[in-house]
């Protein structure tokens, strides 16, 4: 190794063969070289023990700092995870598929889009989308069917209709909960969490004799919140204010007002025939808030239509109205196609019970709905007296198990469709779930670095290349990106970089040119970016930048003399680069690449401000719930000094490996 | 090709080299021709562009003017500069071995990358050119820990591996302590008995009147002098090459 390239590796002088003038090692150093002298097995093996044990003793040990902190006793590992469920039975069915479309393609599309549930009972249409099949059966009934619930189809052509045979799940209903259990055949799922609540001992009514259970006077509390899930035995809401859920068994509740949304069709005109292009009206009341129910849509007033036997879109058009009764009239005369009506107080019904008053006026209703998640509501509990296992109690204070658990079994063949909701709490039997706090910061530390060495070696290569275009396309990008704070460009990557690619366009506005200048738009390949890989990306372009230098320095501490011998040898410059040159530029840089690897797991800190769950982002949570910011703060800076140490101690074990002999 | 062709056409050589205090002329129409199997030493003051010249004969330096014609092959924009480089072997002053890679490494690496052999031919050739340059037993060294006459060796036989048609040595015992020039020297007596054409910048007098045919003297970019090392070296006709070799000897 030359001169440049030891002092580079910042080793030390290297003794003489007699070994005089050594420099006595420390215990440390004398680890570092034992360390550095095991097979690479053992040093990987090593690794993963150390940071799986550190990963599931530090998530352990912050809940249980937090546990006793805040007192929280609903964490636990048994929270797997959160699964949404739907459960049917198959049936098997015949029927005809013809090639036909028509107003009612469109509004049977439109309800599909906001409920797929619910839609197959109100088809006459036959028509195949995308999503569906749409089939009138032998004995004149109609039916769709989701084409996810189809388990078997058969289909036979003839020239003007399929004869289709399926066979599907009906009845569906959906089950959420947390799985506790997945042996055997079945799923236990729970689907009420246990509640606790705690009262001031003097509202204690009676004692049982045990001394286990409890009465205890319960007020009827209002509940306002953003609806969460909702199924057949509890709401959950959350409610303003508060981090977690708000759980609610619905024999609890004394009135409960969800919105509902109310499509109507004009029965007449359902076959008319609509082409791409042609609109199908759909009335609404004015200041109606029909942007959160036609949200799935993605758009308020056109709606893609993938017809079958049409190629093309048609549009929904829709026509507001003053009043609820102005929009029956016009629906009941034809002059709109369908009416959508959407309320959430006692008139939520008004259109449904219009059209059963009114059979002349030639309406139904082919959609009456609830809402089922994202929606403001409101409710109000009954005052009761309430019976409850006690679980803790003192002079002042009884804490009572308010509402068992309640769980449920289901067959695993029955379940059609399993959704994750959300990971439950990191465990050792829920990896998933460990994707929070250290886990976040290390996985888009390991994901950001492995990035910015690629685009750092690539750039690196480009910085000393003489053709002066990839020199200038190099250096431009190295200077920018040296020259804005991280900071800044993590903000560019979740706010400019990440919008822009969701959309696929990017707009330039070019008035300040000139009145009459058009936007420029650039049109991109939509990607859909989540918040982890707006930090991944963010942080390895910001890294690149110093990456590409480092690699650089590299590349131009190899003599000329070494490329100048592979050339000699026949070797092209890429082979030349590839066998000789870089394999010895990464022997030198791979201490300022282990530092800036150390850098960059504590820059990965500014993440947060991508509102990413990291360790720091959790340590202010924490901090803002309780106000102990000493006991969080140290938490998460010990969490990181631990992490720093142990990655710089094997940064150096892999410099040690890396040295040549002498 | 035959006899009477030469390997090596030098035809009225220029290049300048264009630095931050005005350009230099290295050369200043060089032309030679060297016949296969002869063996040629080149000798001059520093600056005189010998090196410069040797350097050229592999594309390492690119000329400005003349032609240059190696194994038939004119150099001026030849696409397969590398397989012409493959062809000529080149030694250099500071050896230039790689130095994360073990002697055997060190041989093996172009006729894997360049010449496509496979691990075992390659090694197989690499144990046997170490052999031939008299150190067999270090085919697991590391550079770091080899003396320089045995580098030096190294790359000898490192540039041997490529089976070369013509070697060109610069200046090779150079940069090493007098007790270890013998053994390089050696070296390169035995590959000029067995028939390479060789191309040698040094200022070793003893073996360029032991092995070489003819002897070049440079000046100032020009070729002042060719003939036989003997000749040159005791009874040289230009004034300026006997001031030269008055300094030396």
């Amino acid at each position: 190794m030359d001169e440049r390239a030891r002092q580079a590796l910042d080793l030390p002088p290297l003794p003489d063969n007699d070994n005089e003038g050594i420099t006595p090692v420390g215990p440390y150093e004398r680890f570092i070289g034992w360390a550095a002298g095991l097979p690479w097995w053992a040093i990987i093996l090593g690794i993963v023990v150390v940071v799986v044990g550190y990963s599931m003793l530090t998530s352990e040990a912050y809940r249980r700092v937090i546990r006793q902190l805040t007192d929280n006793p609903q964490v636990s590992t048994d929270d797997l995870f959160f699964a949404v469920l739907l459960v049917g039975d198959k049936e098997t069915t015949t029927g005809m598929l013809a090639r036909a479309d028509s107003v009612e393609t469109v509004i049977q599309q439109l309800i599909e889009e906001v409920d797929p549930a619910e839609a197959d009972d109100f088809g006459i249409l036959v028509s195949e989308t995308q999503t569906e099949i749409t089939l009138r059966t032998d004995d004149g009934r109609t039916i769709t069917i989701p084409k996810r619930d189809i388990v078997d189809e058969k289909r036979t052509e003839t020239p003007d209709a399929i004869q289709v045979e399926v066979t599907y799940f009906v009845d569906t209903e959906i089950v959420t909960g947390t799985v506790t259990d997945r042996a055997g055949d079945t799923l236990t799922i729970r689907t009420v969490d246990e509640v606790s609540e705690t009262f001031a001992v003097s509202r204690v009514l009676s004692r049982d004799e045990q001394g286990e259970l409890v009465t205890i006077q319960r007020e009827g509390e209002i509940i306002t919140g953003t609806l969460d899930t909702l199924n057949n035995t509890s709401i959950k809401i959350r409610v303003p204010g508060a981090d977690e859920l708000r759980e609610i068994r619905r024999n609890e509740i004394v009135e409960l007002n969800l919105p509902t949304l109310t499509l109507a069709v004009h029965d007449p005109g359902q076959e008319r025939p609509v082409n791409p292009g042609e609109e199908v009206r759909v009335a609404y009341i004015n200041g109606a808030d029909l942007t959160n129910v036609l949200k799935e849509l993605n758009r308020l007033d056109t709606v893609d239509v993938p017809l079958f036997s049409v190629p093309g879109e048609a549009q929904v058009a829709l026509v507001g109205y003053d009043s609820l009764d102005d929009a029956l009239e016009a629906t009941s005369q034809g002059e709109v196609d369908a009416l959508l009506y959407l309320d959430d107080g006692p008139e939520r019904l008004a259109v449904d019970e219009w059209v059963t008053a009114h059979p002349d006026a030639n309406m139904s209703v082919v959609l009456l709905r609830e809402c089922e998640t994202g929606c403001q509501v409101m409710l109000k509990l009954e005052d009761d007296a309430i019976t409850g296992r006690i679980a803790a109690e003192d002079a002042e204070a009884i804490t009572v198990v308010t509402t068992e658990a309640v769980t449920i079994e289901v067959d695993k063949d029955r379940i059609l469709e399993e959704r994750r909701m959300e990971p439950g709490t990191c465990a050792l039997n829920n990896l998933r779930g460990c994707n929070a706090g250290i886990f976040l910061t290390l996985t888009v530390t390991f994901r950001a670095y492995a990035l910015a060495l690629i685009i750092g070696l690539m750039f690196g290569i480009l910085r000393v290349q003489t053709n002066p275009v990839l020199y200038a396309v190099s250096t431009l990008y190295v200077e920018v990106i040296r020259g804005i704070p991280l900071l800044v460009i993590l903000l560019y990557a979740g706010f400019v970089i990440s919008p822009e690619l969701r959309d696929g366009l990017m707009i330039f506005d070019l008035q300040w040119l000139g009145d009459s200048m058009p936007d420029v738009v650039i049109r991109l390949p939509k990607i859909n970016l989540n918040d982890e890989w707006e930090a991944v990306l963010g942080l390895s372009f910001g890294y690149g930048a110093f990456i590409a230098e480092i690699f650089r320095a590299g590349i131009q501490s190899i003599g000329r003399g070494q490329m100048e011998a592979a050339r000699s040898l026949g070797m092209s410059y890429p082979q030349a680069m590839r066998h000789v040159v870089l394999p010895q530029a990464i022997r030198v840089v791979l201490p300022p690449l282990g530092n800036d690897f150390i850098a960059m797991l504590k820059d990965s800190a500014l993440i947060s401000v991508l509102a990413l769950p990291d360790l720091l982002q959790l340590g202010r949570l924490y901090v803002s719930r309780t106000f102990r910011a000493l006991e969080g703060y140290n938490t998460v800076a010990v969490l990181y000094l631990v992490m720093t140490i142990f990655l710089s101690m094997m940064v150096r074990i892999i410099e040690r490996r890396a040295r040549l002999p002498q | 090709m035959s006899e009477k062709e030469p390997i090596i056409q030098i035809n009225n050589v220029h290049k300048r080299f264009h630095t931050l205090r005005g350009t230099v002329h290295a050369l200043r129409g060089v032309s030679l021709d060297i016949m296969p199997g002869e063996v040629v030493v080149v000798v001059g003051p520093s600056g005189s562009g010998k090196s410069t010249l040797l350097r050229s004969i592999n594309r390492l330096e690119t000329i400005d003017g003349g032609s240059i014609t190696v194994d038939g092959i004119p150099l001026k924009g030849a696409r397969n500069i590398n397989k012409i480089r493959a062809e000529v072997g080149m030694v250099f002053q500071q050896f230039n071995l790689f130095p994360d890679r073990s002697a055997l490494g060190n041989i093996m690496l172009a006729q894997r990358v360049v010449r496509r052999r496979r691990k075992g031919e390659a090694e197989a050739k690499a144990q046997e050119l170490l052999a031939k340059v008299g150190i067999p037993e270090k085919a697991d060294t590391y550079p770091g820990q080899l003396s320089g006459g045995q580098q030096q060796r190294v790359a000898i036989a490192r540039a041997l591996a490529m089976d070369p048609k013509i070697m060109l040595f610069d200046e090779p015992t150079s940069a090493l302590d007098p007790e270890m020039i013998k053994e390089v020297l050696d070296v390169m007596l035995a590959l000029a008995k067995d028939g390479m054409t060789m191309v040698v910048v040094t200022h070793e007098m003893g073996f360029a009147r032991a092995a070489a045919d003819r002897a070049v003297f440079m000046d100032e970019g020009q070729i002042v002098e060719i003939d036989k090392p003997d000749v040159i070296f005791s009874s040289p006709s230009h004034e300026r090459t006997q001031r030269f070799l008055d300094k030396i000897l």
